[in-house]
Order: C-alpha cells, then structure tokens, then sequence
C-alpha cells in the first residue's frame, strides 16, 4: 500500500502522449481563438496584441459610423445566428423522419445484405462535399434537371426558383448529413428486440400503436445521438450555404469565414466562433439534460 | 387416442394445417398434417424436442405465422389469415418480451389500453392481475429492476389482463432455475383453474409436461406422434420415439407367437412364455420379432429363475429416492430397474444373478 502513491507518481507519464494530442490539436487552438477575441485586428488581417473587448461588443451592437455614441443591436449577426439555428432544427426534423424509415428498411434485411445496405448509405461520404453539393446545384438549379423536366411537361411555364432559398440549404444539407442520423438510428434499431414488436402485435396493438408505444421510445438513444451528430456540423455548415444559398442567405459558417476572408477582421471572426461553440455546447447540455430525464421516467 | 371431443366444446381446432417456410430446394416442411382439437378450459401441452415444430404450432395459433395449408379455428371462428392483434389469444413469450420502458403496471395494462378500454377499467384490471401473480408491491418497477421469477409473473399477468379466451406459453419456465420452476409449475396451474382460460403451453421437458397437463400432443418433426392424457402418453406410448422421448424406458426384440384379441402372446428373452398389449389397430406378423417397451419401475427383483427373466447385475446407480440397476438379460439385451429405497435396502453386488418379474399388463408392443 505504501508504494502505490509512488508508483502512481511516474504512471501519469503514459498518458503523455495522449495529453500531447488534446493539447496541441484540440484545446491549443481552441484557446488561440478564444485569446484572438479579445485583441485588435491589424490592418490586413491579422491581429495586434493589444487587448480589447471590441470584438465582442460588435458580435451584438453596432455603432453608427458618424455619431459613435449611438449603439444599436447589430440585427445583421443576430439575424445569421438565428437562421444558423433555424435551419439546422430543420434539418435534423428531416433527417430524422427521413432516417428514421431508411435506418428500419436497412434493420429488417436479413443480416447478410444489411452491410450492402450501409453501404450504400455511407457511399456519398466518399465524394468531395463540394462536388456533391455542385451535383445538387445541378439538379434544383433554374435551367436544371427538375425545372427543365416540368417545363416540357408543361407542369410549369416558367422556371421554379429553389437555388439561394433556405429550401436548397435545407435540401443540401439533409442530404450531407443523412448518414449521420441514419446510422446511430440503425444502431439502435439492430439492438431492438422483435419480440417486443411481437408481444405489441399480440397484445392488439395495431401498426401505428406499436410504432408509437413500442419502437419509438426503444430506439430514442438512436434518435439522440443522431440529432446531436447532425445538429452540431449543421449549425457550424460552410460549403452547403455558400454553394446552394449563395449570398443571400448566409448561415454561421460563412459569417465567421466573411470576418477572416475580406472583412480582415479576425478578432471579430473568432468571437462569433466562439459564441457559436457557446450556444451548442448550452444547447447540448440543454438536450442531453431534457432527455436524460425522459430517459430515468421511461427506462 | 381419446381426442374424440363434441365438436362444440373445442376452442381451437386445427384441420389439416401446414407450414413450410422457403421456397424451392431451400424449403423447410416444419408442421404437416396437424389435426387437433383442443378442449375449451383444458391446460394442453405440446411436447417435443427442439426444432420438432411446436414453438411453429404456438406461434400460428397467436397468429405470428400464417399456416401454408389448413384451416386454424378459435372458439368456432376460423382465424388464418388475421393478424395477432386480430385474436382473442394472448402470448407468455419464453423471454418475457416485456417492454423494458414501461413500469410492470404499463406492462400489464398495455393489452387493454391498446384495446381501448376506459381509463377507470384498465387500472382496475391492472390492480385484479398484479394480486393475481402478488406483484402489487412491484407495481411502479421497471422489468430491469425486478427478478427472473417476478418477470415471469408480470408476463403471466400482462396475457392474462385482456381475458383472452387462450393463453398460449412458449417455453415460460426454461429460464427459471429448478426451485423456481417447481413453484411456477404449481402457480400455472393455479391461474389456469382460477381464471378457466384455455392454456396452451410448449415444453420439451417431459416432466413439466406430465405433471401440469390435461392432455399432451407428443410432436416430431412437424409431426403430432400421440395425442393423450399424461397417463396414457407415460403407460401406453405408441411409437418409439414418444416412449424413448419421455422417462426411462426398456426396449426389448422378442418373436410373437400368437394374438389374442388386444394381446400378443411372447417368447420373452430367456425363454419363458409372457404377454405384451398391442397397440389399437397393429397387427403384428406371427413369428416376427417386434419391439416392446416396459418402464423400469414396473420390474421387480425376485430370486434367479423365480421371475420372468433372469439377468446379471452390471452396476446400481443410487440417487437418493430410488436405485437404478442396470443388468445384462441372458440374451445379452440391455435392462434398467428402478427400485424405490428404504433405510434398510442396499445396492445389489456387481455380478449378482436375479430373477425379474414384469407387473402384469405392464409390457407393450411398439407400433415402430
């Protein structure tokens, strides 16, 4: 017993490495944007160092150019943030109704075909996210392949607009990020026991009641994990609004990028991250609170 | 064979029925020709090994299987085709299958919200199940949070709450350990006559089988080989696989002399003259050696050459209640003897000679 505190004082140099890697590659960074927030921006981007909050009093106010004592909310960030947030609500509502059938369809093949199946699923990850967001562009834009079909149809006499709309980022980004529900929701799924299914079916439950009473509550943590999966990469997307939204509609991820790229104000880019990093971190801990609840009344 | 029921008082009645699941080369013939009418209130069982179809049989009369051939009726109503949730017939599955997110309350209350009933009624039901199988005290507990025995209560009451007119049990007491199965074996029986629902329960323990069943179907290879009260399954079994299936047994090869009405006149091995029952409609060759079969307990020791046969002692295995003696008959057949113990008796020396003497009517002919 007398030797163990001994022992224990050289052991923590095995995870050496380990510390290395979280210091260097995760929180190093992380800290060099929270410090970068609270600096001056330099001339051509860039920072100088010297301290100020600056940065993070334009995240939420604006100062009028002429008069600097009026201050008014910058309704421009708030605006961003709030469709960032928006819109990938919406996209993790679709990517769980829409995984939810794909994620059962896959479950209930029989076990040898199921891997071809995933599969699939997983295929789109192994193409560029750009070149697949170009291929929807393809597809909704005003002389393509869907606009172009009902014109000749005659469904339509002129072209139907869905390039730079939210519906294309919602499009593109349900799209991108179905894989990511689909397969914690598969995961769920294959651990689901049938007999429970069965005993539903036995005990006069119809087709809906057992989806309902039975299935869903099972296969929560799968629809738990999948929304935070989609959630977070959503909130933060780049590629898919600047592609499919274009200008107009701009989400978290280009705002940031606009503040490091010509708007040559890096302490301003990387507040706004770190807010962003903020709200998800509070909206999971929010979640995760909310459903572990639900989870000690149900399980 | 003494299934010949009224037509009117059967609560499940299978004509012709089949199920061969695949398709082609790949198909698999798992129940053929099942005829059967099971009585209503009856506690019936379906006894085999496994894989011998009865787990098929159960699950398409609960309706999780659909027959390929045959017709399936329940209290008159011919049911193939309908769904499970379509049946007045209720599943005790062999896990369980409780639904691990609800309270043994939900569990139980689950079958008669699903139907619709008030809110007032099916708490009520709830409460009348949970003190039918003593788990009011459980009542709030999740499945995970109580035992293996309680779980199978909560199973029980779960089938029983929507008052089906059949309960149907897969195996319930498999997962038990000994002393618990022993309970639920009586606590089954219990329900049965307390509640009058017509159980149906799939065993391949030949002992659960005998001591809680009205009546059992003896299954093999999707086959039903006999069909009796467990007094006729054990004393009287028809083939030699239902004899071989349950309890010990003794078959010996001897010639047939004559046939006197029900009963073969033998050559019992050694020499002497002796007589063996012949099963209903079998008429064996004169001459021809045929299989009979006799329980060991219906053998006793006597002196050498006073018996029916004369044999030597090979060994005796001693297990508390009774002795088994394992002898060699003269004609060199294999014989067990099981012999009740007393304080007083001891083991028969390897070696010993002795006489056996059959108990009357005790020997049978084997169709097989």
């Amino acid at each position: 017993m007398a030797e163990a505190p001994e022992r224990h004082g050289w052991k923590w140099l095995l995870c050496a490495p380990a510390l290395v890697v979280l210091v260097t590659a995760a929180s190093g960074p992380l800290l060099i944007v929270v410090a970068y927030s609270f600096l001056t921006p330099g001339n051509m981007g860039g920072v100088v160092w010297e301290f100020t909050l600056e940065a993070w009093f334009r995240v939420f106010f604006r100062r009028d150019i002429f008069d600097p004592e009026s201050i008014t909310f910058n309704q421009a960030h708030l605006t961003v943030y709030w469709r960032s947030v928006w819109l990938s609500l919406q996209t993790t509502f679709i990517c769980a109704v829409l995984g939810f059938p794909t994620a059962w369809f896959i479950a209930t093949r029989p076990p040898s075909s199921r891997t071809l199946w995933l599969f699939l699923i997983t295929i789109p990850f192994w193409t560029n996210l750009l070149i697949r967001t170009f291929a929807i562009q393809e597809v909704i834009r005003n002389n393509g392949t869907i606009n172009t079909v009902l014109l000749q149809m005659g469904v339509i006499n002129q072209p139907i607009q869905m390039m730079y709309t939210d519906f294309a980022i919602l499009l593109g980004m349900a799209y991108v990020f179905m894989p990511l529900m689909v397969l914690p929701l598969y995961a769920a799924m294959d651990k689901l026991d049938f007999r429970l299914v069965e005993a539903g079916y036995d005990l006069y439950a119809s087709r809906v009641q057992v989806l309902w009473h039975v299935i869903l509550p099972l296969v929560k943590p799968g629809f738990i994990a999948g929304s935070i999966l989609v959630f977070i990469p959503a909130i933060g997307a780049y590629v898919t609004p600047r592609v499919l939204g274009g200008g107009r509609t701009m989400m978290l991820g280009n705002l940031i990028a606009l503040q490091f790229g010509q708007g040559r104000n890096w302490p301003l880019g990387a507040a706004l991250a770190m807010l962003m990093l903020i709200i998800v971190v509070g909206a999971l801990v929010f979640y995760l609170r909310w459903a572990n609840r639900e989870e000690a009344r149900n399980v | 064979m003494t299934a010949q029921t009224k037509p009117d008082s059967a609560e499940i009645e299978i004509r012709d029925l089949s199920k061969v699941f695949g398709q082609g080369a790949a198909a698999f013939r798992a129940l053929s020709e099942i005829n059967l009418q099971i009585r209503t209130g009856e506690f019936f069982t379906l006894l085999g090994p496994s894989g011998c179809g009865k787990t098929t049989l159960l699950r398409v009369i609960a309706g999780f299987e659909q027959p390929s051939t045959g017709s399936l009726r329940i209290n008159g109503k011919e049911v193939a085709g309908l769904g499970p949730n379509a049946r007045p017939v209720n599943t005790v599955f062999q896990n369980y299958a409780l639904f691990p997110h609800m309270t043994v309350a939900q569990n139980i209350g689950f079958g008669l919200k699903m139907q619709g009933k008030p809110r007032a009624e099916v708490e009520a039901t709830t409460a009348e199940m949970l003190s039918l199988v003593k788990m009011e005290a459980m009542a709030e507990r999740r499945p995970s949070e109580i035992s293996g025995g309680q779980q199978q209560r909560v199973a029980l009451a779960r089938a029983l709450a929507p008052r089906p007119r059949v309960l149907l049990l897969d195996e319930p007491l498999s997962a038990l350990d000994l002393k618990l199965r022993k309970e639920m074996q009586s606590e089954l029986k219990r329900l049965q006559t307390e509640t009058g629902i017509t159980f149906i329960f799939v065993t391949h323990d030949q002992e659960e089988a005998l001591t809680m069943s009205d009546r059992i179907a003896v299954m093999s290879a999707g086959k039903i080989l006999q069909l009796g009260s467990p007094h006729e399954i054990y004393h009287a079994p028809s083939e030699r696989f239902v004899a071989d299936f349950i309890g010990d047994t003794n078959f010996l090869d001897m010639a047939v002399k004559a046939v006197n009405g029900t009963v073969a006149e033998v050559t019992l091995p050694g020499g002497k003259p002796g007589t063996a029952r012949l099963p209903e409609g079998f008429l064996p060759v004169l001459g021809e050696t045929v299989t009979t079969v006799i329980r060991p307990e219906q053998v006793q020791m006597v002196d050498a050459g006073q018996g029916d046969m004369d044999a030597v002692v090979d060994n005796a295995v001693f297990f508390g209640t009774d002795t088994n003696v394992h002898l060699r008959l003269d004609d060199g057949q294999g014989f067990v003897l099981r012999r009740q113990n007393s304080a007083e008796t001891i083991e028969p020396d390897a070696g010993t000679r002795m006489g056996l003497r059959l108990s009357p009517g005790a020997l049978r002919v084997l169709k097989g």
